[in-house]
């Protein structure tokens, strides 16, 4: 009786946790690649980039989580992280470096302030609105760039902002650190504030958060914005790193970060999903990319097995919210 | 009667869909303390005018005065910050979010730490529990569950929990007894009057007027998007509204005279 009664507050805590199926994932992954390849995963050098490089992904896919919440999608957010850390390295030579950073991040929120109005606005499905976004940012990328590659001088390279933002503390790269900080402010402001109530209601039902007077309009647009200004900051942090602008930069990038939010359990549907889930899907996708090149498998695909892992974690996630997690814990 | 005036005065409204018009010249008033029952069959306009009254839909013609002020913009937000509460039969409740943040909803009480505005979730948990409880609320359910959980009568009490709880001056309630059981059904009856005594405005809308007749001080009947009746429950028993009804068309107007 006191042992049903445990397990079922468990499965209540677990099922209010809508990353519940990202943290199986990890488990399960981390086990795999342990049993398949111990010595080569287990290094400190393996470890560090493949969180390096999570933490990138996952400041877009937290962004992304935000639109998915608010029952919309972003498929721009690749082509704003290029044209926002392209911008970066533009910009300084007139800017300076801090100026540069609020002058690309402003072109980023630009860039979520327009879709976000064309979609609200226009009333108009945010799939086909930022699909053109996706398209008008890479061109302006491929305008801009003109195919060459710019870096910054070398004062730039060692500006204190620069070192802050693309820098080692302790031996730890500054995007870790960054993320962890995005991810407390975010989810503090999801779930223990104002706008973050009336983003899931938004999302969750549209027309019940307009009928208690909730600006689902701007709302929207808010989400947008946030989502693009996170995507550029992912760019900027990119290029504080390595300063060198690359045509294809950001290219997939939104694949990835739709990827890994709904992984880490967003649903299209809107209304439920998890920051921490994000980042959970972050990790599980960097994770076998680096895991597949470093078996031997060619990388070409990567791409396939993202979207076998796409749909078996849908699967798997819509199995939880049915109840498949009192399965998993009572064995009924 | 005192000589008050009208809290809502609704002046020749027109509401065009396209070309499809939903209401037609509809003029009415409603007063503070009364209990009016809104009556039609599906497609008659009642909802609409509801809407419109509620901020959804802004007229294509015509006037709404609230108060003596003239209603110059429509949006929700402000019929709500004005103290006009509705409880829909389809909307007003998201289920992906807990009883407390769905009771607050658009209202969140915050607290500041260090300045920043979070939301107050003590006061949220306990208030929206004790004044949902009153309206008939499992005591196994907890205010941090979700509404999802909730059977349609439940459902109800936050909505009308809601309306009690923020002080406000109309409760416009659309066909608020669907899906509900009969002793729900009464239960919500009861509070319905139990508005009203406390001085607000009710407006209760339905299909079925007996069930009405028995409440309401007074009972506005809609054909088409327009109204074709506007009568005390005093002067025309419901026979002869349902007659009316039947008839169509034929515009009727019979105040109690004082």
């Amino acid at each position: 009786m006191l042992r049903s009664l445990a397990l079922s507050n468990v499965f209540r805590l677990l099922e209010k946790a809508p990353s519940f199926g990202a943290v199986i994932g990890v488990t399960v992954m981390l086990i795999a690649f342990t049993l398949v390849d111990f010595s080569g995963w287990w290094t400190k050098q393996t470890i560090s980039n493949v969180v390096h490089f999570t933490s990138l992904l996952a400041i877009l896919a937290m962004g992304q989580a935000l639109v998915i919440l608010s029952k919309e999608i972003d498929l721009s957010v690749g082509a704003v992280y290029g044209l926002t850390g392209i911008s970066f390295i533009y910009l300084q030579p007139i800017l300076g470096v801090p100026g540069s950073v609020i002058g690309s991040l402003a072109i980023a929120m630009l860039c979520g302030w327009v879709q976000g109005f064309a979609v609200v606005k226009g009333k108009l499905p945010s799939m086909i609105v930022t699909l053109g976004g996706l398209f008008a940012f890479r061109g302006i990328i491929y305008v801009l760039t003109g195919g060459s590659v710019h870096s910054f001088p070398v004062e730039a390279q060692n500006h204190w902002l620069t070192q802050l933002l693309g820098g080692e503390f302790m031996g730890i790269k500054g995007a870790i650190i960054w993320m962890l900080l995005v991810l407390l402010i975010l989810s503090a402001l999801l779930w223990t504030t104002r706008f973050g109530n009336r983003l899931l209601a938004t999302g969750g039902n549209a027309d019940s958060a307009l009928s208690r007077g909730i600006r689902t309009d701007r709302v929207k647009i808010a989400a947008f914005i946030l989502c693009a200004c996170l995507a550029g900051f992912s760019g900027i942090l990119t290029l504080a790193d390595e300063p060198q602008t690359h045509v294809t930069i950001g290219e997939l990038l939104e694949l990835d970060a739709i990827a890994a939010a709904v992984i880490g359990g967003c649903l299209l549907t809107g209304g439920r999903g998890s920051l921490v889930g994000a980042v959970l899907g972050a990790l599980i996708l960097v994770s076998f990319r680096y895991e597949l090149i470093a078996l031997g498998a060619p990388s070409s695909w990567y791409i396939s097995f993202v979207g076998a892992l796409l749909i078996a974690s849908v699967i798997f996630n819509q199995w939880l919210a049915r109840g498949g997690g009192l399965w998993l814990i009572q064995g009924k | 009667m005192t000589a008050q005036h009208p809290l809502i005065q609704v002046n020749n409204l027109d509401l065009f869909f396209g070309q499809f018009r939903a209401l037609n010249n509809v003029s009415v008033d409603f007063k503070s303390g009364e209990l009016v029952g809104l009556v039609g069959d599906n497609g008659a306009g009642k909802t609409t005018l509801i809407r419109v009254l509620c901020g959804i839909h802004a007229p294509t013609r015509g006037e709404v005065y609230f108060d003596g002020q003239r209603v110059v913009e429509f949006h929700p937000k402000l019929a709500i910050d004005q103290g006009i509460e509705t409880i829909q039969q389809s909307v007003g409740l998201c289920d992906n979010l807990s009883i407390a943040r769905n009771f607050y909803l658009g209202r969140e009480p915050v607290k500041r730490i260090l300045g920043i505005p979070f939301l107050d979730f003590r006061k949220m948990r306990d208030i929206s529990a004790r004044v949902i409880r009153e309206f008939g609320l499992r005591e196994n359910v907890s205010p941090d569950d979700e509404v999802e959980r909730l059977s349609g009568g439940e459902r109800q009490s936050v909505k009308i929990g809601r309306a009690v709880e923020f002080k406000n001056r109309v409760v416009i309630m659309d066909e608020p007894t669907n899906h509900l059981s009969v002793r729900e059904r009464e239960h919500v009856n009861e509070l319905a009057l139990q508005l009203r005594s406390q001085g607000l405005l009710v407006i209760y809308i339905t299909h079925d007027i007996f069930q009405v007749h028995k409440l309401a001080d007074r009972i506005v009947i809609m054909e088409n998007g327009e109204k074709i009746a506007d009568a005390s429950t005093d002067s025309m028993t419901a026979e002869e509204l349902e007659e009316v009804i039947r008839q169509g068309g034929r515009v009727v107007e019979k105040r109690e005279k004082k």
